[in-house]
């Protein structure tokens, strides 16, 4: 009977189609509403996670396996500018900068406190900090022996810009160190651990602190966040090449963070749909096994005419089709405009152990099909079995039915 | 599809053909007999009435002949041909093609118009389109539907209502058309109406027509009339053939 039948019957009872496609819809919109608020969630924490990264670090393999011992794990300048060029003949390349990690203690106003030394190349525009300053400034490349600090620490030892304060740490040989430096700039970053820890120094005063004419990781900004997977594997074929004993992380593998975050977004978005989908599941299945029961004379007429088995089911199923499809539609347009809706209110939310407020935001984008598919599955899965049912009703007793 | 009875050169052929008929049913753990050991062929062209108190298996019989139900034992051969080894599918088959019913509660599609009722079984058929087109306007013009073609049934008469279902069952060109008890929803004048229409497709069609009724109205129409009591049948003779309303 193609679109007819299944299109008419379901006008027939208008109420109980709306219901249905209200229920569908509303699944697809919630489903399409949340999944576009977490995916926009982690696309910001993406975000922020390869700024404060890097798209990908290289470093030696004992770096990050923390077996070194010592400081075997440095590169050396030249072995550094290989890399660089290696990296520079990328087309997704858009600069690198050299690093150099160490922990110290910081004595001031008669007290100490053990700190991160980032020793970073100032102001080379791929990770340099510097538009974190709340007090000062960042690092500049005039700078020798001074520090950009964070707040944290800066209040715990009752530091201000200009200060002079003392670094006391081993060098690469194990041999004792101090030097004294000046405080140029005091930052705030959105991680309290990170800001009463983490001090930062121009790399050329950390080497010569630290002994050594070598960095511990070269940190590379790409063109895209998508580069960054094809650019390692070229990377890493370029240094197999040239047989540098080096190994390239990606952004992601480095912040063990976003990686648990990713999971437990996608675990929830998971949790929510099935959730919601078992829900439109067993209504929709209540609603036709009602609807198909109503017509169970319709059924027998149609089967005493000569229609087969399959056809009824065809018919059936047909009907619910255009349920799965329309609901799921308008659960679609619905999703959208909620998604518009609730970006225009421009939600701030400020999350625990962060400092800055964030807007809290949706969006629409391809992976909207997902929840769409969820929808139109659940309901086409729910009309199996009423579908089913009517095919196989044995005639005479459906006829007999008033 | 003919129209005139001297065109009906086939009647008396057998098409149908009942050997030991039996239904029986489970009722409470006892054995029912709706139907018993019966025996009958329908002929071609037949105006067959078949009478019965209620409850003597009137209608049993009925759906056991349009292959809608299975004889407890017994077979029924269509053309000759044995039923009760066929599938689902194939009895589907010889009902879209060889058989048209008829109902006492008319049993239109309620979502469909006139004119789509009519052509369901065509489309069941899968006949193409300009077919179909033809042979619904033909048939609504035979039951003097034309006018009403585009109307729900829901907003048409009991007798138009019946008329439609008639065009429905005709419009295939079966051998044999079954109506269970066709004017117990309708007035008495509107009964006769639809008989005369009845009476009239067979003459014109060659159609066999087997018509279950208590209306002795009804019975007048016979060309042959048949008795059914206590699940078992017996052939009775007509009460004298009512002609066709012109
Ligand atoms: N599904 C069933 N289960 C049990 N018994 C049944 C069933 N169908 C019919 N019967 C019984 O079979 C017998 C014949 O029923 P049938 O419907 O053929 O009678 P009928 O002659 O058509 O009666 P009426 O004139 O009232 O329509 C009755 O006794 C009825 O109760
Ligand atoms: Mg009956």
């Amino acid at each position: 009977m193609g679109w007819r039948l299944p299109l008419r019957s379901l006008w027939r009872n208008r109420r109980r189609t709306a219901l249905s496609l209200a229920v569908i819809a509303l699944g697809t919109a919630v489903s399409i509403f949340v999944l576009g608020f977490l995916e926009n969630s982690r696309l910001q924490i993406q975000d922020s996670t390869v700024q404060q990264y890097g798209n990908l670090q290289v470093a030696s393999p004992l770096l990050w396996d923390d077996t070194a011992e010592d400081y075997e794990y440095l590169i050396s300048p030249s072995d550094a500018d290989h890399v660089t060029a290696l990296l520079a003949a990328d087309a997704t390349y858009r600069g690198s900068t050299r690093q150099l990690q160490f922990s110290g203690l910081l004595g001031a106003n008669a007290q100490t406190q053990a700190i991160a030394v980032t020793a970073i190349e100032p102001a080379n525009g791929v990770l340099d900090f510097a538009g974190l300053a709340v007090d000062g400034r960042g690092l500049i490349p005039s700078d020798t022996a001074s520090a950009f600090v964070g707040r944290s620490l800066a209040k715990r030892l009752s530091l201000a810009v200009g200060d002079v304060v003392t670094m006391t740490l081993a060098t690469v040989d194990g041999a004792y160190n101090a030097s004294p430096f000046r405080i140029v700039g005091i930052y705030r970053y959105s991680n309290e651990q990170f800001e009463s820890q983490v001090v930062f120094v121009p790399l050329a005063f950390g080497q010569r602190l630290l002994n050594t004419s070598g960095v511990d990781r070269l940190v590379v900004a790409l063109d895209a966040v998508a580069s960054t997977e094809p650019a390692r594997s070229r990377l890493v074929a370029g240094l197999a090449n040239y047989g540098f004993p080096l190994e390239a992380r990606t952004w992601d593998e480095l912040s063990p963070f976003y990686k648990q975050l990713a999971s437990y977004f996608d675990a929830l978005f998971g949790f929510l749909t099935l959730a919601i989908s078992v829900l439109v599941f067993f209504i929709i299945l209540q609603v036709l096994t009602l609807a198909f029961l109503e017509r169970t004379r319709e059924i027998g007429t149609l089967r005493a005419l000569g229609a087969t088995q399959g056809g009824v089911f065809r018919q059936f199923f047909a009907e619910s089709a255009w349920l799965a499809g329309l609901g799921s539609l308008i659960g679609a347009v619905a999703g959208s405009l909620l998604v518009v809706a609730f970006n225009s209110a421009g939600i701030l939310w400020t999350p625990p152990g962060t400092i800055d407020p964030f807007v809290l935001a949706s969006r629409v984008g391809p992976s909207a099909a997902l929840p769409v598919a969820v929808s139109v599955v659940a309901t086409l899965l729910s009309a199996l079995y009423p579908s089913t049912r009517a095919s196989r009703l044995r005639v005479v007793d459906a006829l007999r039915v008033d | 599809m003919g129209s005139q009875s001297q065109f009906c050169h086939v009647r008396g052929n057998r098409f149908l053909d009942a050997q030991h008929l039996t239904k029986t049913y489970r009722v409470g753990g006892e054995t029912v007999y709706a139907l018993r050991d019966v025996t009958w062929s329908a002929l071609q062209g037949d105006f067959v009435v078949i009478n019965g108190p209620s409850g003597s298996g009137k209608t049993t019989f009925l759906n056991l002949i349009s292959v809608i139900d299975r004889p407890s034992s017994g077979e029924v051969f269509i053309e000759g041909e044995p039923t009760s080894a066929k599938s689902e599918g194939q009895l589907a088959h010889l009902r879209k093609t060889k058989i048209g019913l008829v109902f006492q509660s008319f049993n239109l599609i309620p979502v469909l118009s006139t004119e789509e009722n009519v052509e369901y079984p065509l489309l069941l058929q899968k006949r193409p389109r300009p077919e179909r087109a033809a042979r619904v306007e033909a048939m609504l013009r035979e039951v003097g539907l034309t006018d009403f073609a585009r109307r729900r049934p829901n907003e048409l008469s009991g007798g138009q209502r019946q008329r439609v279902a008639i065009a429905r069952a005709l419009v295939t060109g079966p051998m044999i058309v079954l109506a269970d008890e066709p004017t117990a929803n309708l007035d008495s004048k509107t009964g006769e109406t639809v008989m005369d229409l009845m009476r009239r497709l067979n003459e014109e069609h060659c159609v066999t027509f087997i018509v279950v009724t208590h209306d002795p109205a009804v019975s007048r129409y016979a060309r042959r009339r048949v008795r059914i009591h206590d699940g078992q049948l017996e052939e009775g003779e007509p009460d004298g053939v009512a002609t066709p309303a012109s």
